[in-house]
């Protein structure tokens, strides 16, 4: 396992509802990010079709690994890159049922996928008219790295971080089609689960405007100790690229040891509590 | 599913409670003293015409008859006063011309062989009479747009879709045609080629390329989620026909909905400010 990666934040704009553009975004920002010596290539939530996209996401979800995901394991491995994005997953086992789910692919094919678990229903948000939760937090050790999957609104729940942590992850990867009224909570709880958890957290947001929805971009990569290391422009698309030193971990948790200092006991009145709200 | 006329085969007498129970709470939540409605002769208009009188009493319904020079049909305002008096409606014939006249001269990029915007001008007149009528009697515009025209986008952008109630709009044209026969209107009016009249001989079905029938069943497989693929092999027809029906259903979501505008605030109108109808 590698102790330093190099990452590229892909902060699109998606093409709704045209699978082929992004894919061909999707290709050639890999393309470009292994020229810069990139080892991870991530791209935001749902940006392979599109985040607003009402009943016709049941015309664009496939299941995981399909077709869209095959076309990326082709160019992950020609690129010799993992790569991380987002898409509405249609489950094999029934005909309309939903997720909202992170892919991750590497050199070898497909690695795993994240299904969200916390499906925003309020505000501009009508995810659980469509989208099944997620049960299973991820994380997956790979040749760059212990890394976990989240989605967006997920980072509102810090238990959904703290999972893939306990699991090993290292790197926290959240990706988002976050709009602009919500910039202000995402820079701080961003920050937060990267220093509740001392990791590293790489934030990949949309840009680009659906149906009046203006996706603030603001990709970032925070360290573990909550210092943004890396930030993409507000509301355009760019290309960042940004190092992870795992060797730092270690700093951080020494410095404020929150792995160290947890209470596995509260949990139990964690979750008896929170069923009584 | 299979994809035969049979499937848009309702119960048109529960249709017709539930549509005349739904306009009568409306009106009386409303606190409105009745119904303004505009009535072409044709299919549609004369159905809301029946399902009015039935729900509040024919008295209580205002039908506007709105011809107007270029595309003045006496056989349409036959038809309209042969609806009025079946089913004992209220109405004032009010003659366009003039107003349709000054609007082309008022306008200084006024360009007449532009059939379709001068045709926008039409509609919209039309709806200036209905609102002026209803404020001036404090009743309510009830529209007669139906499901097949609204999800074409077949209509004028705040000209005949412009309403406070729309009691047919979840109705296929070809539903409606039989719901007017259930309701007694006679066979020639209901099944009377649908128009617009926006230019003289304009006809729905030449203009939209397809037959009520078949269009509607295309609309009722894509309201189902069926594949255009599909619903062609079904319906025996080219993928290239329903493709363009789909086409024509995304491209016209503008048209069905609130202006679109920046998120900006906590809650945004026509977006997440969600509110009870007030009273409805």
């Amino acid at each position: 396992m590698k102790n330093k990666i190099k990452l590229a934040l892909c902060q699109i704009a998606a093409k709704r509802e045209d699978k082929a553009a992004n894919l061909t975004k999707f290709e050639e920002l890999t393309m470009k990010a292994k020229e810069q010596g990139a080892d991870l290539a991530i791209f935001p939530e749902m940006s392979l079709t599109g985040y607003v996209l009402h009943d016709q996401i049941y015309e664009l979800a496939e299941p995981i690994p399909g077709p869209s995901v095959e076309e990326v394991e082709t160019f992950a491995k020609k690129a010799g890159l993992h790569v991380i994005f987002g898409m509405p997953e249609l489950t094999t086992k029934a005909k309309a049922t939903l997720y909202n789910t992170s892919v991750m692919v590497g050199p070898s094919g497909f690695v795993g996928k994240y299904r969200k678990m916390y499906l925003p229903t309020h505000s501009v948000f009508e995810e659980k008219r469509y989208f099944r939760p997620g049960y299973e937090p991820a994380e997956f050790q790979t040749q760059i790295g212990n890394i976990g999957l989240t989605i967006c609104y997920d980072v509102f729940f810090p238990e959904v971080f703290r999972l893939p942590r306990l699991m090993g992850a290292q790197l926290i990867v959240c990706i988002s089609a976050s709009p602009a009224v919500r910039k202000s909570y995402f820079e701080v709880l961003t920050a937060a689960r990267a220093i509740e958890n001392t990791c590293y957290l790489a934030y990949v947001n949309l840009a680009g405007m659906q149906d009046g929805l203006q996706f603030w971009g603001g990709s970032r990569l925070v360290g573990p100790t909550g210092d943004v290391l890396a930030k993409a422009k507000y509301d355009v698309e760019d290309f960042v690229l940004c190092d992870v030193d795992f060797g730092d971990l270690r700093t951080a948790e020494t410095f404020v040891p929150t792995m160290r200092d947890l209470r596995p006991e509260l949990y139990d009145k964690l979750k008896g509590f929170s069923e009584q709200i | 599913m299979k994809l035969t006329p049979s499937v848009l085969d309702i119960d048109f007498s529960e249709a017709e409670t539930r549509i005349c129970r739904f306009i009568k709470e409306y009106v009386e939540k409303a606190g409105a003293s009745g119904i303004v409605m505009g009535l072409s002769g044709g299919v549609d208009s004369s159905t809301i015409a029946a399902l009015a009188s039935r729900s509040v009493g024919g008295d209580k319904v205002k039908a506007l008859l709105m011809p107007e020079k270029e595309t003045f049909s006496q056989k349409d305002i036959d038809d309209a006063k042969t609806i009025a008096k079946q089913f004992q409606l209220q109405t004032q014939l009010c003659d366009m011309t003039e107003v349709l006249e000054a609007f082309y001269r008022g306008i200084p990029a006024f360009e007449p062989a532009d059939r379709i915007c001068k045709g926008n001008i039409k509609a919209r007149t039309r709806m200036i009479y209905l609102y002026y009528y209803a404020n001036q009697q404090k009743c309510i515009v009830c529209g007669t747009s139906d499901k097949s025209e609204t999800m074409m986008g077949y209509f004028t952008k705040w000209g005949d879709a412009a309403a406070d109630i729309a009691p047919i709009i979840d109705l296929y044209k070809t539903q409606v045609r039989k719901l007017a026969l259930h309701l007694g209107i006679p066979k020639e009016l209901a099944l009377k080629p649908s128009t617009p009249s926006l230019w003289p001989n304009q006809l729905a079905e030449s203009e939209l390329e397809i037959k009520y029938e078949t269009l509607d069943l295309i609309l009722f497989g894509l309201e189902r989620f069926m594949e255009t693929k599909e619903i062609a092999e079904q319906l025996g027809i080219e993928l290239a026909v329903v493709e363009r029906v789909k086409d024509r259903l995304l491209a016209t979501e503008h048209k069905r909905r609130l202006p679109l505008g920046p998120k900006l605030g906590f809650r945004t109108v026509g977006n997440d400010l969600r509110l009870p109808r007030h009273n409805y």
